[in-house]
């Protein structure tokens, strides 16, 4: 039965182009979403690698400059000074613009044995940045004060990044930099990846560096941790040491809970904008595949008609009508999955290649399912046709 | 063969009812070629498609091979008519998109054969009718004589033992449907099978064992 339903189907190849088409864009977008929405939820399913709830970030501009690179240490460690002694002011870091949930971002490449590794954000922390921001060390250890004097300069990686660069060795201690770098850094920990751009964004890979002596003429931001509970009045004190500390500055204070709902907002952007794109092709094809089986229907009462008087039941009726559809569904959905297995093969957007593979899965499923529900009903409708009243019409 | 007693059938739509039948009792024997003639609109096509089982009297009942068909539920019906009965139209119900051979092969894809035995089948049904040299063909590219040997060579392929024929030459010229009624009178004669007939030619109901004529639903002869 399966080759006469495919014989019927290819001789009828041109009535059946469009509704293929159909099928196989819906499948490609779909195969679009899934693919976004699988990688959103793998990413969604790692460890944010931080804990933000309790951390203001005070943005400071055009602050304080000297050319004495002791009077700037002097300065802001005065500031720090003044806002610990703050109450419900835990810790405070000095650190680099690209705090997390900040849009910002400072990262680069590195070869390593030939392999290129893209995309490393580059932090530049203190010694108080792992306390302020909780995060969680792996191995080795987090920087103090005796590494401000060390003969090779430490770095502290996460675990992405050593997966990268050393694999499922230990990293400590090993030596960290460009193939052709003369000086290389030495790795003195690796804690576990931040995912700086939010909930639904790639983890890593990233590495923190120490501030120096220098740090000061460049460094904008301060993480604070604070109590929890810590209330809009004392918002209002913060800002107010600030503002009067920095006189000529522009002080800005944010919330990392705001931020990051901010961020995941714009992460779901793309995906609900594919979202309704592909709900109204959805709608199309399931009403184009309802018409299309209704009209065949009709078209055909006369093969119905014969084919119950030959021996069909009602039912085989139905399920060759169901059937059909579903070939047709294959016949696209193998044209789709050749170029959506591209994607992966060719590695286009650097993703794993197991979320494609869900993409595909899940797209196919729904296809099939979507043909399905559009074909019972007229399946039934043709199954409740009575012979007679067919042959006649014909 | 096939034996109808007081079948009535009533058509009813909320205003009208039309009786298509009324109280035909009809025997018709193993082996026999009868016709039904009668004017249009008379009930002859009902009664064929009664005795075919494709609908249902309102009233009666039908034993075909000594079995009473009435109580039989949609897949038992669908199976009975597929071994015992064979179907010939007027327009040939043909499927356009598949070549002679998948027309012909249609009613063996209801059973439990092999593709090989469906094509061989199929074949000889087709030499049968004369048309050995049209398997690759598709139903437009034949006339309407080669057309309805078509329908016929799908009518005999599972071996029935009756073949009802709702006006099979009403198509065609008189030479077509002289060699049609050759085909269909050589298969009663040579098979032995049972074949009714509706017609409105005088002449090819002459050619069969025995004419029933029909008028207003009701059996005048």
């Amino acid at each position: 039965m399966f080759k006469h339903l495919f014989k019927l189907i290819w001789n009828k190849k041109k009535q059946n182009f469009l509704l293929m088409t159909e099928m196989l864009v819906s499948f490609l977008v779909l195969f679009a979403v899934f693919t976004l929405m699988m990688y959103y939820y793998d990413n969604y399913k790692k460890p944010m690698g931080l804990e933000y709830e309790n951390v203001w970030v005070i943005n400071y501009g055009n602050a304080y400059q000297s050319k004495n690179t002791d009077s700037l240490n002097l300065y802001y460690e005065t500031l720090r000074k003044t806002i610990k002694s703050l109450p419900h002011v835990r810790e405070i870091s000095f650190t680099s613009g690209n705090t997390p949930f900040s849009q910002q971002t400072n990262n680069g490449g590195m070869t390593i044995k030939g392999k290129h590794i893209d995309g490393i954000n580059n932090y530049t922390v203190e010694d108080s940045y792992k306390d302020v921001l909780s995060l969680t060390l792996l191995e080795g250890r987090w920087y103090s004060k005796e590494d401000a004097v060390s003969k090779i300069r430490p770095v502290i990686i996460d675990n992405n990044l050593k997966e990268a660069a050393f694999g499922k060795q230990s990293a400590v201690g090993q030596l960290l930099g460009n193939d052709d770098d003369k000086v290389k850094m030495k790795v003195i920990g690796v804690v576990q990846a931040v995912k700086k751009d939010g909930n639904y964004s790639n983890p890593g890979p990233g590495e923190y560096f120490r501030t120096d002596t220098g740090s000061f003429r460049w460094l904008n931001k301060i993480l604070v941790k604070v109590d929890p509970g810590s209330d809009a009045a004392f918002e209002g004190k913060l800002y107010k040491t600030m503002a009067n500390y920095m006189k000529n500055s522009n002080v800005e204070i944010e919330h990392l809970t705001n931020k990051l709902r901010t961020t995941n907002y714009f992460a779901l952007v793309p995906m609900i904008v594919l979202g309704i794109v592909s709900t109204f092709l959805v709608i199309n094809v399931a009403l184009g595949l309802f018409g299309v089986l209704w009209y065949n229907i009709n078209k055909r009462k006369g093969e119905i008609g014969l084919r119950r008087a030959i021996g069909a039941t009602g039912n085989s009726v139905s399920a060759q009508l169901v059937s059909e559809s579903m070939i047709l569904a294959t016949l696209a959905l193998i044209v789709g999955a050749f170029f959506a297995v591209q994607f992966p093969l060719l590695n286009v957007f650097d993703l794993p290649a197991s979320i494609y593979i869900e993409g595909i899965l899940l797209s196919v499923l729904f296809v099939y399912l979507l043909v399905l529900i559009c074909s019972l009903y007229p399946g039934k409708q043709a199954a409740a046709i009575y012979p007679a009243v067919a042959l006649h019409e014909e | 063969m096939i034996r109808l007693q007081n079948i009535e059938k009533v058509y009813r739509t909320d205003t009208i009812e039309t009786l298509a039948l009324n109280s035909v009792s009809l025997d018709v024997a193993k082996g026999e070629f009868l016709s039904i003639m009668g004017p249009s609109g008379c009930g002859k096509s009902t009664l064929l498609n009664i005795m075919g089982l494709l609908d249902a009297p309102s009233k009666g009942e039908i034993r075909i091979d000594d079995q009473k068909t009435g109580g039989m539920n949609d897949k038992q019906l669908a199976q009975f008519r597929n071994k015992k009965l064979g179907f010939i139209f007027q327009s040939y119900h043909l499927i356009n998109d598949l070549q002679v051979l998948d027309n012909v092969e249609l009613p063996l894809l209801y059973r439990d054969t092999t593709a090989k035995q469906r094509r061989e089948l199929a074949a000889e049904a087709l030499e049968k009718v004369g048309l050995a040299n049209r398997l690759k063909h598709f139903p437009t590219q034949l006339s309407g004589g080669q057309r309805q040997r078509v329908a016929i060579a799908r009518a005999i392929v599972g071996r029935p033992e009756i073949i009802l024929a709702d006006e099979p030459t009403g198509n065609l010229d008189s030479a077509m449907g002289n060699e049609i009624m050759e085909i269909l009178l050589n298969l009663n004669r040579t098979d032995g099978t049972t074949i009714v007939m509706v017609t409105h030619d005088e002449n090819m109901a002459h050619k069969t064992h025995r004419l029933v004529r029909l008028f207003d639903g009701a059996q005048v002869l």
